[in-house]
């Protein structure tokens, strides 16, 4: 698990988001994470590599043998799935992310926002 | 079916990841490429041209973005490697590292003189531009500068600026806890703005100081004023006596290196009570100073030279009474001047040290191959993973460059330690020893060092390795395995004979300097005090004056207890204050025989005329050997005697007697009997020629500057109490030096003493990297073989054969190494021939004591790893393979 030290970059946490309803290939979490933000953080294959290579180290994700039954999927493309450990790391920004908003709230810099 | 033609892009994109390490491209490449692809596509197809554009962009910035972070991190991770890998090889690492750290010791060390001497500009200001000012005639040596010819070269050139004169002269200094004796460097007023030297404190000369008749100033060096006047805020103003006229400070001066010569105090000329008379100012011929000037903005050198030539002809020309023919003047950078002598010596020292690293270079990285062997297995499988030349290279100099910083930090240390003795043997070359230090400049050499040394090790071992790692994988014995063998050898031969030349250099030194120990100096050294003593010449002007006061004091020292004999003289055998003055030979005197009417320069030239006391030679131990020594009766008033050393009588009267012939050494205005000759003396140093020598009597000529004591035992207990009679006869008398004549003894072989640990130092290095280079290769010769051993001894090798196989197998080439080096040696050691003192350069003795020591070395170095095969299990070794 990644130490207070090394806290989650917005870029990793959304490729942890990507990767959080099912394993997907690169391309796959590049395209999700464009959609989920409507076009606001479009990764570069380098980032997104470089993102995975740490998540991997980290233990956050892991590679899968075992493809999803998807139609046209090419053998070649690996796979990635988020650990439980991940997952625990994923909820926890999660939620230090829905504290601060809460925390904006309070002081009403947000005011224009409905309650949740 | 036939291969789909990759599209230009991908090929691109896949190009553009080769920026990124080798790991991460084995883990993710394809798939990055795979993932682009996609995207591309994708893009192109939904949005357009631009869009496409936009992320072609977007992705080169990122990967020249993570590409050195990348790199960073594979870097972090090689060294960590080859930390660990260090730490699980503790003799390897200790061997390679004391190696590289001898090898990079060395060089900084020598890098630090020729750094300080040769590079650096001087310490002044501008200081490049200074130039000296050189008179010669005929004779070899140097002819200084009167007043008026300073006054000429003043007047008429074009080329220089601010002409300055400096000379220097021992005075007594009065004023402070007791008299002191003084260097005073007398000094044109311009001398310190030339230079370009501002006071510490108060000011420097003015013209007006340098006016006859000026109130006496005097400007302190930044030593004597720390050491002397203890730091004393309060100087500037203090009033010394000297010269019996008051002399007020001004200023004091900073820290700076002195040149031309390192004095205590500074006096501008009118303040010298020579340089200052009207008669000596009037005189062409008074020559006492050293001339120095800067050049004018635009003029080089060569141009002064001219100018300072077409000067001296002038001169020439209108006072031809005092030049003869040949007279000539010349200019020469300062900077150049202070380094002639020491620059082919530093850079010799600078390339043989270039040499050592160089060989210790190639033994670590034997040694890097012997302990490679071991990782064959993983070199062949990171190359069959695709891992390039390039990346193997990498990760070997990721290790090697570990390993030179460990070694280029101790190295520095090592430099650190022998700055010292660097620094003593440079200042036998040159003045600019004294600035000698670590500074930027060095520890940057040293980075660079350690820089080529992993690029030579390293990459010398990644190149054996993709051979070795070749080897493993068609397990074929191609040609590329016997030119690697052909090529250690080589290497290991060179530098046997490399170490072979600088032990041979070393040996003669070694022999050079017992020799000089064996010297016989020609008197008696145990047991003999000297004091040296300056009195106030202002005082002690009339003959009878100065007799008076050696009377009183040799009638005291003689009844001290514990006194056997003593007596007083001018100057004493290798009184140091006399041997750097007589050393340059211009120091001589011709002497002239009643009823001889050849010139002059047909008879031998003197180069010592000692006033010494009756008792002199027996104090000293030097025999009377025809005649008589001087007698109580020789004294003022009575016919002046002479008595002249057995190498003076031989050259000048061969088989003659030289006994009450009479000699005149001014000129035949007075005329001495010759009543004696005396054994001969090293009066100089351990020099090879004795100089021929005369002895005059002190009460007929009171010329005394020493008392000499010879002691019942200890002669150092009695410097007290001399210095306590001298200073009771008159206490206004400086007390200049005291030792005792074994110590002068010693601190004449000071250089030579030192020339021979530079030596020494020097090949016991090569030797030691030269044994581990021998100790190396051998090492990885028998890992290579240990299965061919491992068969030999199966089928019935003894060990003793092994272990004789190994070592003959280093020994041959050490064989080959020693007749290189000889042949090297007899060709090179003529260059360290002005170093040997009756040693010839070829001493059959000293080459066959070397070529011993260094056979016994190698053999040592050959049995480690011999042993080792020979305790090979022939079973292991055909299962490890």
């Amino acid at each position: 698990m990644p130490d207070a030290q090394s806290p989650l970059t917005p870029a990793m946490f959304n490729v942890m988001l990507a990767l959080a309803d099912g394993d997907k290939h690169g391309y796959a979490v590049l395209k999700e994470v464009a959609e989920q933000t409507a076009g606001e953080v479009q990764l570069s294959t380098g980032t997104l590599y470089g993102i995975i290579k740490r998540l991997l180290a980290e233990g956050l994700i892991v590679e899968v043998r075992r493809h999803p039954a998807i139609e046209n999927d090419d053998q070649r493309r690996r796979y990635y799935h988020l650990t439980d450990s991940g997952r625990a790391v994923a909820l926890a920004e999660a939620e230090r992310l829905e504290r601060q908003v809460e925390r904006a709230r309070s002081k009403q810099l947000i005011r224009a926002l409905k309650p949740v | 079916m036939p291969k789909p033609r990759q599209p230009f892009a991908d090929w691109l994109y896949g190009a553009l990841l080769r920026i990124l390490p080798f790991e991460f491209r084995l883990e993710f490449g394809s798939d990055m490429e795979e993932t682009f692809r996609l995207q591309r596509v994708e893009t192109g197809r939904d949005y357009g041209f631009r869009a496409l554009l936009r992320m072609w962009s977007a992705t080169i910035a990122d990967i020249i973005r993570m590409a050195p972070r990348e790199h960073a991190s594979v870097l972090r991770a090689d060294v960590t490697y080859a930390l660990r890998m260090m730490r699980k090889n503790p003799g390897y690492t200790a061997g390679a590292v004391m190696i590289l750290a001898l090898g990079i010791g060395v060089n900084t060390s020598i890098f630090s003189a020729v750094n300080a001497v040769l590079l650096q500009p001087l310490p002044y200001v501008e200081g490049d531009d200074l130039v000296v000012l050189r008179q010669r005639g005929s004779a070899p040596g140097n002819i200084l500068f009167s007043v008026q010819e300073i006054n000429d070269y003043r007047r008429l050139t074009r080329s220089l600026s601010g002409l300055v004169e400096h000379h220097s002269m021992a005075f007594t200094l009065f004023g402070g806890k007791e008299p002191h004796r003084v260097r005073a460097g007398v000094v044109s007023a311009g001398f310190f703005d030339l230079f370009g030297v501002k006071p510490l404190m108060g000011r420097t000369f003015v013209p007006d100081d340098d006016r006859p008749g000026a109130a006496p100033v005097l400007v302190l060096s930044y030593e004597y004023w720390k050491q002397v006047e203890g730091g004393d805020p309060k100087i500037v103003g203090k009033v010394f006596q000297m010269n019996d006229k008051p002399h007020v400070v001004i200023g004091v001066l900073p820290l700076i290196p002195q040149y031309p010569s390192e004095n205590d105090v500074y006096m501008p000329t009118s303040a010298c009570p020579f340089r200052s008379k009207p008669e000596n100012i009037a005189d062409r011929d008074f020559r006492m100073m050293s001339l120095f000037g800067r050049l004018k903005p635009g003029v080089s050198t060569n141009d002064a030279r001219s100018d300072v030539a077409r000067i001296a002809q002038m001169m020439a020309g209108a006072h031809p009474k005092s030049y003869a023919a040949g007279f000539q003047a010349t200019a020469s950078a300062l900077r150049s001047d202070l380094t002639t002598r020491a620059r082919p010596m530093l850079l010799a020292l600078l390339g043989a040290a270039g040499f050592v690293l160089l060989i210790a270079c190639a033994n670590v990285a034997n040694l890097t191959l012997a302990r490679m062997a071991r990782r064959e297995q993983e070199l062949v499988v990171r190359r069959a993973v695709g891992a390039g030349s390039g990346r193997l290279l990498r990760q070997l100099v990721t290790e090697s460059m570990v390993l030179a910083l460990v070694a280029a930090g101790i190295g520095v240390v090592l430099a650190m330690g022998s700055i010292r003795l660097l620094a003593q043997f440079t200042s036998q070359l040159t003045p600019r020893a004294r600035e000698i230090s670590i500074d930027g400049w060095v520890l940057a050499f040293a980075i660079v060092c350690a820089t080529a040394t992993t690029i030579v090790s390293g990459s010398v071992a990644a190149l054996y390795s993709r051979t070795d790692v070749k080897l493993g994988w068609n397990d074929g014995r191609p040609g590329a395995e016997r030119s690697g063998r052909f090529v250690r050898g080589a290497l290991i031969a060179s530098q046997v004979a490399f170490s072979y030349v600088l032990l041979i250099g070393a040996g003669l030194m070694v022999r050079s300097f017992l020799q000089l120990n064996r010297v016989d100096v020609g008197f008696v050294p145990e047991r003999v005090l000297a004091v040296s003593f300056q009195r106030n010449w202002l005082k002690y002007q009339s003959p009878e004056s100065r007799h008076a006061f050696a009377d009183q004091l040799l009638e005291k020292v003689r009844h001290m207890p514990g006194v056997s004999s003593a007596a007083v003289a001018s100057s004493y055998p290798l009184d140091p204050e006399n041997s750097a003055i007589a050393q340059s030979m211009d120091h001589q005197t011709h002497f002239l025989e009643e009823g001889d009417t050849r010139p002059e320069s047909e008879r031998p030239a003197v180069r010592a005329v000692r006033v010494a006391s009756p008792d002199y030679f027996r104090t000293l131990g030097i025999p009377v050997i025809s005649g008589r020594g001087f007698l109580d009766s020789d004294r003022a008033g009575a016919p002046p005697v002479v008595l002249i050393n057995q190498s003076l009588a031989h050259e000048a009267w061969r088989d003659a007697d030289p006994l009450d012939r009479h000699i005149s050494f001014d000129g035949g205005r007075s005329w001495s009997r010759i009543v004696g000759v005396v054994g001969d003396t090293r009066e100089f140093g351990l020099v090879p020629e004795v100089p021929f020598q005369a002895y005059l009597a002190e009460a007929q000529f009171p010329q005394t500057a020493s008392v000499l004591v010879r002691a019942a035992r200890d002669s150092e207990r009695l410097a007290g109490l001399v210095r306590r009679a001298i200073l009771e006869v008159d206490p206004e008398t400086a007390i200049t030096q005291a030792e005792t004549l074994e110590q002068a003894r010693m601190d004449s072989v000071a250089s030579p003493r030192t020339t021979t640990r530079m030596f020494s130092l020097f090949a016991v290095l090569a030797l030691l990297i030269a044994l581990a280079g021998i100790g190396s290769m051998l090492a990885l010769w028998v890992r290579q073989r240990t299965r061919e051993i491992g068969i030999r001894m199966a089928m019935g090798a003894r060990p003793r054969h092994i272990l004789a196989r190994v070592i003959r197998q280093g020994m041959w080439l050490v064989g080959i190494g020693l007749s290189a080096g000889y042949a090297g040696a007899v060709g090179l050691t003529g260059f360290i021939q002005t170093f040997l003192f009756q040693v010839d350069p070829t001493d059959g003795a000293t080459y066959a004591i070397v070529s011993a020591l260094l056979s016994g070395a190698a053999l040592v170095a050959c049995f480690v790893p011999a042993r080792r095969a020979a305790r090979i299990d022939p079973q292991a070794a055909l299962r490890c393979e």
